[in-house]
């Protein structure tokens, strides 16, 4: 009797442990969809089975455990902040190649082109007030047009500035929610698979603005670290980043240039160069690098406005240096373009034409010798195909240096629009592999890893190969045609 | 050759090289094993295109700024896979040196131990 009793026991205790496992289950199948959910199993221990001491055996149910991988899951994280910095620079680069035109339609190009255009047709004659007007007009387009993109640019520079503070203020919020869920995890006895799926989903989501680490504690709670290294969040508390403008040091050449951006942990410390990617990461390299090459910095103008000021300089020049008639006694000619002399950094946002100035003031002699009736005409139509080093700028033509501060934008956008492709494969990737080492045993994955290797080692070759060939081909080609 | 010819080998290349990359996200030894013969059959893709063309002469069948950009794409497909493969290698890599730990410890330098090899059987059903 004492055996069937111990029987019956046993059998509850079973369906016991298999009601829990299949609970555990159903709530599996329940979250499929919920971000950040990982699969919980019912582990199932084996009692005591000794039947002639009376202990009847049996299964009971033991702890749930999570097939999360920590591994796997920074893994995702990694990629995914790489995919927001190529997205945010995506984003970016193609505002910012709308101001610098290429096709030659409208913008600098097309207004340098008129200008050229103008003082070629004065040089065929020198004396009409027609062309020296048009002239006038030409550069009141191309000070306009070379205001417009600066002030675009300088208008972009402003919103990727307003940008890094929502960025930061979202990066805050999340780690502010982070901190709230490590505090319910400090206060629960046993791990709750919702809440840890609320953490990992909000670590997700913060992996899109910044590079952190993310470990998990023995309390349950989550310490984040911004590139493995800054404090954000530890236990139940948030160390606010915070972005702060830097001008130009005042002792600098341009102490009124452009101010760059600093990211400051809360203690205060800079820690700029450790942000590196996310969309923070394409934020700040965009404010520190890409618009202080064309806006300028404390040391250097930027090329906008060296592009701007070394035109209006040369132009100047070869117009006060003619006559506007040889006299007696010779009249000389005047300058055509102003800008703010005191900001290097404000060339290009200020150029325009001196409005006191008119079509009759404009030099056409240069003065030689020999004097030359349209010298000075000829002289500025030379400006599109330089002869000499005084009419370039770094060894490119006006139309050239312009030429290359448009194709780094492209080649920015470019290269962002690549890094785009690769980074959503790259993130699919990881999350395939994080899907794979879920809950897998140490003997399937060492299994794994050596079948990896193999293909790792041939994958490698042929890429390796195609590449070279692929070359090959392209230099054959360019041998043929 | 004519260029529909040179164009189609390279096209064929191209999309050997685009499964290649597909077979790479999935990033699992058999898809990475699979991915191997696409590019395979990329390689062989390529050497037909380039049998088509003579050094030195200029095909006038063969339009050569089409194919040049044809192959430009090919190698911004094949520095994807490139990309896809190393980040794999970078996971397992990663892996391998938690395993190494795990199974073995560390050495004495600090580094995870090797992962030890037993010659253990493993079956996946």
């Amino acid at each position: 009797m004492a055996n069937i009793l111990s029987s019956l026991i046993s059998a509850a205790g079973a369906l016991d442990a298999f009601t829990q496992a299949l609970d555990v289950t159903q709530n599996n199948v329940a979250n499929a969809q919920t971000p950040g959910y990982a699969d919980q199993t019912q582990l199932l221990t084996a009692m005591p089975f000794a039947p002639a001491d009376g202990t009847t055996g049996g299964v009971r149910a033991a702890e749930v455990v999570s097939s999360r991988n920590q591994y796997a899951e920074q893994a995702v994280r990694q990629q995914n902040a790489l995919l927001g910095q190529a997205q945010q620079n995506v984003t970016s680069f193609t505002s910012l190649q709308s101001l610098f035109d290429i096709s030659g339609n409208s913008g600098i190009p097309y207004a340098l082109n008129n200008l050229f255009t103008s003082f070629s047709a004065w040089g065929q004659t020198p004396t009409s007030t027609d062309a020296r007007q048009n002239v006038i007009d030409s550069a009141t387009d191309l000070a306009n047009a070379f205001q417009q993109t600066a002030t675009g640019m300088a208008q972009a520079a402003q919103n990727n500035g307003s940008q890094i503070d929502q960025t930061v203020v979202q990066i805050n919020q999340l780690a502010g929610q982070l901190a709230g869920y490590n505090s319910q995890a400090m206060q629960d006895a046993t791990p709750d698979a919702g809440l840890d799926a609320q953490i990992n989903s909000t670590l997700e989501q913060l992996s899109q603005y910044v590079n952190f680490t993310a470990s998990q504690q023995s309390d349950g709670s989550v310490t984040v670290l911004v590139n493995g290294q800054v404090p954000l969040v530890m236990g139940d508390k948030t160390y606010a980043l915070q972005d702060q403008p830097v001008a130009a040091d005042p002792t600098s050449p341009n102490p009124n240039a452009p101010p760059t951006m600093s990211i400051l942990a809360s203690d205060g410390a800079d820690i700029t160069s450790q942000v590196t990617s996310g969309q923070l990461g394409a934020l700040v390299n965009l404010a520190n690098n890409v618009f202080p090459q064309y806006l300028g910095t404390g040391n250097n103008a930027g090329d906008l406005n060296t592009m701007a000021k070394q035109f209006a300089d040369r132009v100047n020049q070869l117009l006060t240096q003619g006559n506007i008639s040889d006299g007696p006694p010779p009249v000389a000619g005047v300058a055509l373009f102003t800008y703010d002399t005191t900001n290097s950094t404000n060339v290009a946002q200020t150029l325009a034409v001196d409005p006191t100035v008119t079509a009759d003031q404009l030099a056409a002699i240069s003065t030689g010798p020999p004097e030359v009736s349209n010298g000075v005409p000829l002289a500025l139509s030379a400006l599109a195909d330089p002869q000499s080093s005084d009419d370039e700028i770094n060894g490119a033509s006006f139309t050239g240096f312009y030429g290359n501060m448009a194709a780094a934008i492209g080649s920015g956008l470019n290269g962002a629009n690549d890094s785009l492709q690769v980074q959503q494969s790259a993130l699919a990737q990881a999350q395939n592999l994080r899907q794979q080492v879920s809950g897998v045993s140490l003997d399937a994955e060492a299994a794994v890893l050596l079948q990896f290797q193999q293909a790792y080692e041939a994958n490698s070759k042929l890429i390796t190969v195609l590449d070279q060939l692929s070359e090959d081909t392209i230099n054959m080609l360019t041998a043929t045609s | 050759m004519p260029a529909a010819d040179t164009a189609e080998h390279l096209s064929a290349a191209r999309s050997e090289v685009k499964r290649a990359c597909h077979l790479l996200e999935a990033a699992s030894p058999a898809s990475l094993e699979a991915s191997s013969s696409a590019l395979e059959r990329a390689v062989s893709g390529i050497d037909d295109c380039r049998r088509g063309i003579r050094p030195g002469v200029a095909d006038a069948d063969v339009r050569a700024a089409d194919v040049r950009t044809m192959l430009r794409q090919l190698r911004a497909d094949l520095r994807r896979a490139g990309r896809l493969l190393e980040s794999a290698a970078d996971f397992y890599r990663g892996w391998e040196r938690i395993l190494g730990a795990m199974s073995g410890g560390y050495t004495a330098g600090g580094e995870p131990a090797a992962v030890a090899r037993t010659g253990k059987l493993y079956c996946q059903g």
